[in-house]
């Protein structure tokens, strides 16, 4: 669009003006201050978009109250596009009257025509979007430190996308919420939180790992301690083996002390142990000989004393036949006497009256045969009884010659008893007799007793006088007698035979010296020891012979040996036996002196230099000891805290090897960095969606932006001479120098940051140009630029102006020179 | 022979995102790799394996844990008293010195390669089978060689190779484990190549054989799957070598979706969610929203937040949870149709790798953490994603406030 003419009616201090526009390229205002350019500029701007009669503020420019009291207000604007077609905008307000924005009435080739056919041409934009794009001002110049990306990829973007200031809106959001999650050099967005405690976690990574070097330290610190202690403990066993040296050697002072004394003792000995062991032999030999001496000559003397009792004994021992003889004839009696005896109770079993008689004399039994046959009817009695009296008469003389006969021959003793024994049965016969007679008297007398006779013989006698053999019992009581008699006899042999034996007995037992038994194989065992007796003094004889001739040989010998010892003696110098003996008990001494000397030497042997040097410097020993104590109770000391060392460290390991910090603190990092992840996902998918659009909204732009970027690039590089060469648009503006060192917008000096301005916006307009071609108004724009720079913009302008009409306001009439055109002058109020 | 191939155990390492846990799931999660590992042993015990290649990463730091080191030690002293080989390297995790391990010295007990040395040793089975194991530990988190090359040539007994390297690649940035090219690798012509670093189980080639086992448990979504070690038996006549895979892990990470074309009520949204989580082991999910535009913004927050994703847990088998909710918008931009050109192509421009670095400069600048996460590819897809949703959502305000 081309602006041809406008006709204000009622604007600011204008009232119908009206001004041509020669040239469709560029036009240059000129006026004085105050002389209403911007009115002009606000004029153009407010009949495009409407007054600004509300209350609320504008940005710029339009701060100012238009003639209110003018009515109506406002005028047209006369436009010619491309395409040759002529476009009349007029609008007015009056007062009270309508939109506060004016009636707008567009009119197309003279033809009044909806007001979106003009607006169409221009894609509908607002009058911000105007004033934004095309008008520059001291004010909005001033503003350039304010510039964002957005408000320049709105405008751009207006004229992609379908809902672009949605999407752009959208955008805004996303990159907010980008924005709110990390900040390049924020703290307190949760990104930048959690960037920071990663890095505190991976410290706390980095400590718990270094548990392992800790672990490893101790385990070599472990291994250095024990290797340490077992230095120690080598130190200390030799210490204590030193000590034990030291301590071994003082016990053996005593010893040593001993043998000290010992040696003292020594004393040279002469001696033989051989030679004295020859006496010695010597002298025992003679102690027997001398013992033996002794002995035969007791045995002798003893033998001596039993030797005088043999001749009588042999005598004596002779008589053994006649012992035999009489004990054989002696044993004959006893035959004899005992047959008799038989025979005698062999006669009394045959006649039992005997029995009554058997002991009657011969008078008795004479009385007996007289008082039988005085019976008056059986006579027999008293003659049995007579014969019986005779019987004890007999038997009494039988006596007396026996007894006269034994007192004669053999002994008188036994002949003596014989003869006082046969007169008692004489004496008996005498008083039967007596009797008899009386008993005889007595039966004469009494005649008419006949029976009182038998009656009294049978109480005399006890027998029976009726059935009474007297002469068959005086057979038999002779008979006996007869025995008697020989048994008598026999007896007297007897007893002669035992007064042989006995006085045999006697001898012998004078012999022996004890006393004999009287019986014949008493006498007989005696003579057998008799006979022993005699034997044994017979051996001693001969035993005492030989112990004679022995103990003459014995002294022959003991003479010998003691002139050998004493030959013996005389060598060893010696008096005799106790003194050689003394000697020996003196050499054994030394011997074993020698002995025990030995033994310690042995036993000390390699410590005696050291006792010897001890016990010359006996204090030196003791500090030794006591220094070696201290020594050793350092290194027990050394040793216990070593070992608590290495306990601790045990226990150190043992907390380590069950810890499981690594894992934790590697845990709790990847928390965080799950955090972090998901966190950083929000964030780089909100980025993205900004960017997204961003780049949707540039597509279908046509990539206006990027392309207005290297063309306010080319701008500002022409503008500033090279000097600055590169543009930044993010949130804030800056822009590269040539040295290469970015500088933000508020560092620029004012003319510079005016031609970054420029360069943008008019990059920009450059841009949507084929869109958008409107007028650009300056207004009194380059106030601030010196000679040079007003040279360069001019330049662009003219470039621009091959494209879009320049409108240029100014006060400053060389720039109007320099633009080389006719300005159009205007003053205030016309 | 049997042998068995494990990598990246990264001991005591972390797991991403999991933070609003209760507790007690935290400490299963902690424990997961440490049993994964117990498993594995177990299982070389069982099976009276001849060796176990553990090809780097073995703990997630150069100064790991002293009790990561002594569990590891005693899991390691378990193979060595079952007289079973061990033969270790170092990967860029755990880039430490030998004398830095706390395993007690055995000679069942091998650090292969210490100080970046490569290194051959010479083994044989009881029954008598011979085979050398070469390869090389870091000491640095670097290695920028290709050490490849410097491979000695294959000797006469079964060869093992094992390596912490990852294939080279166009960005020079990346090259920085040790990079490898296949061809030569394969140009080699090792019985077995054991590789470590890339936590994705996969075998490069078949013959020769060259595998990574991957990781031995999943510590994020991007870790998917079940995880484990290679299983190896060799016939000692041909040395014919077949590997199976053997999952030990005790926690599966898994990733499902839904589709939304139209809005939905929070109950039928639940009920959605639950017909896709039905877990046959501990697992833990992923729920992509496919659709989420349908959402708005306050109901994305809502599903966003742990307690929903608790209440959804509680409602698992097998201990399993929710962890991780993701959108992804399912319908075009609402805009006007002219203008949906701009929009397409101008999705395009933003998310040019190179343009959108440009812009999330100062992000990324800000922390080595964003400058991972810009790399990952998985995080870019979820933010373009979660830009469309956003945006999708926006504009469809637009449009209904117009219309």
């Amino acid at each position: 669009m081309k602006l041809v003419k406008l006709k204000i009616v009622n604007f600011g201090q204008f009232s119908n003006f009206t001004v041509e526009l020669p040239n469709s390229h560029l036009n240059a205002f000129y006026g004085v201050n105050e002389a209403g350019k911007s009115t002009i500029v606000a004029f153009i701007k407010q009949i495009l978009f409407g007054f600004h009669l509300a209350k609320h503020a504008s940005d710029f420019f339009e701060d100012y109250k238009p003639l209110a009291h003018v009515s109506p207000m406002g005028g047209a604007l006369f436009f010619k596009d491309d395409q040759q077609n002529d476009y009349e905008l007029e609008r007015l307000y009056v007062s009270g009257r309508g939109s506060k924005i004016g009636t707008l009435i567009v009119k197309r080739n003279n033809q009044v025509v909806p007001e979106n056919i003009f607006f169409d041409q221009i894609k509908n934009i607002d009058g911000d979007f105007y004033a934004d794009s095309f008008i520059f001002n001291q004010d909005m110049l001033g503003k350039i430190d304010k510039i964002q990306q957005s408000d320049l990829l709105e405008h751009i973007y207006y004229l992609g996308a379908a809902n672009s200031d949605k999407l752009i809106d959208l955008r805004n959001d996303f990159a907010k919420k980008a924005s709110n999650l990390f900040k390049k050099a924020g703290t307190v967005p949760p990104l930048n939180r959690l960037l920071k405690e990663l890095q505190e976690k991976r410290i706390n990574v980095n400590k718990a790992e270094n548990e392992f070097i800790i672990y490893q330290n101790l385990a070599k610190e472990y291994t250095n301690l024990q290797e340490q202690q077992n230095a120690y403990e080598e130190d200390l066993f030799d210490l204590q083996k030193e000590y034990s040296q030291l301590e071994r050697l003082e016990n053996l002072i005593p010893s040593y002390r001993e043998l000290l004394e010992l040696k003292d003792q020594v004393k040279p000995v002469n001696f033989d142990e051989k030679k004295y062991h020859v006496a010695q032999t010597l002298a025992l030999k003679i102690q027997n000989l001398q013992e033996n001496k002794e002995n035969l000559q007791q045995r002798i003397d003893q033998l001596g004393k039993v030797a005088d009792i043999a001749p009588e004994s042999k005598r004596i021992l002779q008589e053994r036949p006649e012992l035999l003889q009489w004990q054989s004839e002696y044993k004959n009696c006893k035959q004899e006497e005992y047959r008799l005896q038989e025979d005698q109770q062999e006669l009394l079993a045959i006649s039992p009256e005997l029995n009554k008689i058997a002991n009657f004399n011969q008078a008795e039994v004479i009385n007996l045969q007289r008082d039988y046959q005085k019976l008056p009817s059986i006579d027999q009695v008293s003659e049995k009884g007579e014969a019986q009296n005779h019987n004890f008469l007999f038997l009494g003389i039988f006596l007396i010659i026996l007894g006269l006969i034994l007192f004669v021959t053999n002994s008188k003793i036994f002949g003596g008893l014989i003869l006082i024994t046969a007169i008692l049965p004489i004496g008996w016969q005498q008083k039967q007799q007596r009797e008899q007679r009386v008993a005889k008297v007595n039966e004469a007398h009494n005649v008419n007793a006949i029976k009182q006779q038998h009656e009294v013989f049978y109480q005399k006698y006890g027998l029976s006088s009726t059935q009474l053999d007297l002469t068959g019992l005086l057979s038999a009581w002779r008979q006996l007698q007869l025995q008697k008699q020989k048994k008598a006899t026999i007896i007297q042999q007897e007893a002669e035979l035992l007064g042989k034996m006995q006085h045999l007995a006697d001898q012998i037992s004078k012999k022996l010296g004890v006393p004999v038994e009287y019986n014949f194989s008493a006498v007989s065992e005696a003579l057998n020891q008799l006979e022993e007796k005699i034997a044994k003094i017979n051996h001693y004889s001969e035993v005492k012979a030989d112990l004679q001739s022995n103990l003459i040989e014995n002294n022959e010998l003991l003479a010998k040996t003691n002139a050998l010892l004493q030959t013996e003696l005389t060598q060893a110098q010696v008096e005799n036996m106790t003194e050689y003996a003394n000697q020996q008990v003196k050499n054994e001494q030394q011997t074993a002196l020698k002995i025990k000397i030995d033994l310690l030497n042995n036993n000390l042997n390699s410590d005696i230099a050291k006792l010897k040097e001890l016990t010359q410097n006996a204090q030196a020993f003791t500090d030794q000891l006591t220094t070696l104590a201290q020594k050793i109770a350092k290194e027990q000391k050394q040793i216990s805290a070593s070992q608590n060392k290495i306990a601790e460290i045990k226990v150190k390991m043992a907390t380590l090897a069950s810890s499981t910090a690594v894992f934790s603190a590697q845990q709790e990092l990847a928390n965080t960095q799950a955090q972090f992840k998901n966190l950083s996902a929000e964030y780089l998918s909100n980025l993205s969606a900004a960017k997204w659009i961003s780049q949707a909204l540039n597509l279908a732009s046509n990539e206006r932006f990027p392309k207005m970027l290297i063309t306010a690039q080319e701008y500002l590089q022409l503008l500033t001479n090279n000097r600055y060469n590169d543009i930044q648009i993010e949130k804030k503006l800056a822009v590269n120098r040539y040295d290469g060192k970015k500088i933000k917008v508020q560092y620029l000096s004012r003319g510079t940051s005016e031609q970054l301005y420029f360069a943008l916006k008019l990059a920009f307009i450059e841009q949507i140009k084929d869109q958008i071609n409107m007028p650009i108004l300056i207004d009194d724009s380059f106030v601030n630029f010196d000679e040079q720079r007003t040279e360069q913009i001019t330049q662009l302008l003219n470039k621009v102006a091959q494209s879009n009409q320049v409108l240029i306001f100014t006060a400053q009439a060389n720039l109007a020179t320099k633009l080389q055109r006719q300005p159009l002058t205007f003053t205030r109020g016309n | 022979m049997k042998f068995i191939h494990l990598a990246d155990a990264h001991l005591d390492s972390p797991f991403l995102g999991l933070s609003f846990l209760p507790s007690n799931s935290f400490t299963q999660i902690h424990q997961a790799p440490n049993e994964s590992l117990t498993q594995i042993v177990n299982v070389a015990i069982k099976e009276k394996v001849d060796l176990v290649l553990i090809a780097g990463d073995t703990f997630d730091s150069p100064r790991p844990n002293p009790s990561s080191q002594l569990f590891f030690a005693s899991e390691v002293e378990r193979l060595t008293k079952a007289k079973i080989q061990v033969v270790m390297i170092f990967g860029n995790h755990d880039h430490m010195q030998k004398t830095d391990l706390l395993v007690p010295d055995s000679p069942y007990f091998k650090l292969l390669g210490n100080s970046e040395k490569i290194e051959t040793i010479n083994r044989q089975t009881d029954s008598g089978f011979k085979y050398s194991v070469t390869g090389f530990s870091y000491l640095n988190n670097h290695i920028t060689i290709d050490k490849v090359a410097a491979f000695p040539a294959k000797n006469a007994n079964y060869n093992f190779g094992i390596m912490h390297a990852q294939e080279k690649s166009g960005k020079s940035n990346q090259n920085v484990y040790a990079p490898f090219n296949l061809t030569e690798l394969k140009e080699l012509n090792y019985d077995y190549f054991a590789l470590g670093h890339i936590h994705l189980r996969q075998i490069l080639s078949e013959k020769p054989l060259i595998a990574y086992s991957g990781n031995i448990q999943g510590r994020h979504i991007n870790e998917k799957g079940a995880k484990g070690c290679y299983f190896g038996e060799i016939d000692e006549r041909t040395k014919e070598t077949k590997i199976s895979f053997l999952q030990t892990s005790p926690i599966i990470w898994q990733q499902v979706d839904i589709k939304l074309n139209a809005p939905i009520s929070p109950t039928d949204l639940q009920k959605k969610i639950l017909t896709v989580t039905k877990a046959k082991a501990t697992t833990y999910y992923s729920l992509q929203i496919n659709g989420a535009e349908f959402l708005n913004e306050k109901e994305r927050d809502l599903i966003q937040d742990s307690q929903f994703w608790q209440m959804i847990s509680s409602k698992l088998d097998y201990n399993s949870q929710l962890v991780d909710i993701r959108f992804s918008s399912n319908s075009q931009l609402e805009v006007a149709s002219n203008d949906l050109t701009y929009f397409n192509q101008a999705k395009k421009d933003v998310f040019d790798k190179n343009n959108f670095l440009a812009f999330c400069k100062d992000w990324v600048q800000k922390d080595e953490f964003a400058s991972q996460l810009i790399e990952d590819e998985n995080f870019l897809q979820e933010v373009v994603q979660l830009t469309e949703v956003e945006l999708n959502n926006k504009l469809k305000g637009i449009s209904d406030e117009i219309s």
